[in-house]
């Protein structure tokens, strides 16, 4: 199997995914939208020395993973890419900043370790939040729920078009990678020489592939926007409940507030 | 029911294709439409759904096909394609099935409950919730099949329906087309499949019916069928001579 092939199927294990039945499955996806947006600008708004506030944040994700029944390791499985470069996006900054926050022992803290651990977090809590969003909603849905809250048809067509054509445009490297490798067996990759007829094909056959597509669609009646009928049902309340608490986790510092308590108790 | 008119066609910078095509079809026909590869078969069907303009006339229940009409005429007439990947682009079977009905206004529970009976009536409730990209090939074609019939054409054009079906997907469907009460054109090489399922036959040839007539009429007349690059149904040429071999 190639690279290509693989990333079909990986695509097509997202659509599986979203299909499962569970609570969080079943939820409005304009209410999963959201409370998805909520939670990364909740969690993006922390200060970045505020670790010890953002450590609560965690359990918002995990929660919607164990109750939708994916795993977490399904998860980073999925962003095994992205992850490396989000949290590459603080690595510089123990270098420039040099500000003492507190003593470890004999080792000083300083600002810069803390805004990169910060960072990172917060970057791969919003990653996980995003992902437990695409996993459970399916993409027809997250577009209904932009229609409804009037993203303009265009954007959301785009955004469904480009993913179902994006596994068409993968179909057709896939062949054609597996048609010159059968005839060059010695080689690793596609030679440099034939990159540009292979492109060339390459967009021919997928744009051939899509207008036949886009003509069997014209066929049975689509006029530009697609009918995003609305899946899953939420009450007002779970929804009020979930932002009531994600903006609690915000308001109140429980890391801290654990540790004084049991501070408390023990001294 | 469908009807050309002297209808010419050429792709932009390249031969005509259509050389003044005048054909009538009545309702309840089921006609096979023959020819080479490259004898204008596809584009006539793709004329007939307004997906390519053409010179002539071309009328669909006495309306011609035009931009204005084509949401009108494309409600009367489904379109089955060659490849099953290109028709099925949604997710599931049943996605694929309420996409057309939900785009002529049909609500979800309405398209639904007509999948299902085009389902049922198919024999193939199974695929229902089943992804399009986990069923065979000979599944997929039930499965285009029903995507258009869930439309409730009054007209089916199939282009090539039998491609790539093992023997038994292919018996089933032929059994299925069989069974189909609409009116339908399949433009096929499988002549075999022609001979089951339709009554009439069209032979085209550089882009001109050069025959029309009862099916077995045509499809045993052996002299005219390889003047135009074709060969006897299998079943009317009877079994084959091993091929001899070549002798060192």
């Amino acid at each position: 199997m190639n690279k290509a092939e693989k990333a079909v199927i990986e695509l097509r294990a997202m659509d599986e995914l979203a299909a499962q039945n569970s609570p969080v499955h079943r939820m409005s996806p304009l209410a999963k939208l959201a409370i998805a947006v909520l939670y990364v600008l909740v969690t993006v708004s922390f200060h970045k020395y505020d670790i010890t506030g953002l450590f609560v944040m965690i359990l918002f994700p995990l929660t919607g993973y164990a109750v939708s029944g994916i795993s977490v390791a399904q998860c980073f499985r999925k962003l095994r890419i992205v992850m490396p470069l989000v949290c590459a996006v603080g690595l510089f900054n123990p270098i420039f900043d040099h500000t003492p926050l507190f003593q470890l022992g004999s080792i000083t803290v300083s600002g810069g370790f803390i805004s990169m651990l910060t960072l990172m977090m917060k970057g791969v809590f919003c990653l996980m939040a995003s992902f437990l969003l695409i996993a459970t909603t399916r993409i027809e849905a997250i577009c209904g729920a932009l229609r409804a809250i009037h993203v303009p048809a265009m954007i959301t067509s785009l955004i469904l078009l480009t993913f179902r054509y994006v596994s068409i445009l993968l179909e057709e490297v896939s062949i054609m990678t597996d048609a010159y490798m059968l005839r060059a067996p010695s080689q690793k990759g596609i030679n440099v020489k034939a990159w540009g007829s292979f492109l060339g094909q390459l967009i021919l056959r997928s744009s051939d592939r899509a207008e036949r597509l886009h003509e069997s669609m014209l066929l049975r009646g689509f006029t530009g926007e697609f009918d995003y009928s609305n899946e899953g049902k939420s009450s007002v309340l779970t929804v009020f409940i979930i932002c009531l608490l994600i903006m609690l986790a915000r308001s109140i510092n429980f890391s801290a507030l654990i540790y004084i308590c049991m501070e408390r108790i023990m001294f | 029911m469908l009807e050309f008119k002297n209808v010419h066609f050429a792709y932009p910078g390249g031969e005509p294709v259509l050389n003044g095509i005048d054909l009538k079809l009545a309702e309840g026909e089921h006609v096979g439409l023959i020819g080479a590869n490259g004898a204008g078969k596809s584009t006539l069907m793709k004329a007939a759904l307004g997906l390519i303009y053409v010179e002539g006339d071309i009328l669909v229940d006495d309306t011609k096909v035009s931009r204005d009409t084509l949401s009108e005429i494309r409600s009367k007439l489904g379109f089955v394609l060659q490849d099953s990947d290109s028709q099925m682009f949604m997710p599931t079977v049943l996605d694929d099935m309420i996409f057309g009905p939900m785009n002529y206004g049909m609500s979800k529970d309405e398209a639904v409950a007509l999948a299902e009976e085009t389902l049922e009536k198919l024999g193939i409730s199974h695929l229902r919730d089943r992804h399009n990209h986990r069923i065979s090939g000979g599944e997929k074609r039930m499965a285009a099949i029903a995507t258009i019939l869930a439309m409730k054409p009054k007209l089916m054009l199939m282009d090539e329906p039998s491609t790539a079906l093992d023997p038994c997907n292919r018996r089933k469907l032929i059994t299925t087309l069989n069974e189909l009460p609409v009116t339908k054109i399949i433009a096929s090489h499988d002549l075999d499949m022609i001979l089951e399922t339709c009554d009439r036959v069209v032979l085209i040839d550089n882009g001109k019916v050069v025959a029309d007539g009862e099916t077995l009429t045509i499809l045993s007349n052996k002299k005219l069928l390889e003047e135009h690059r074709l060969e006897l149904p299998y079943c009317l040429a009877g079994i084959p001579m091993k091929p001899k071999r070549i002798s060192k």
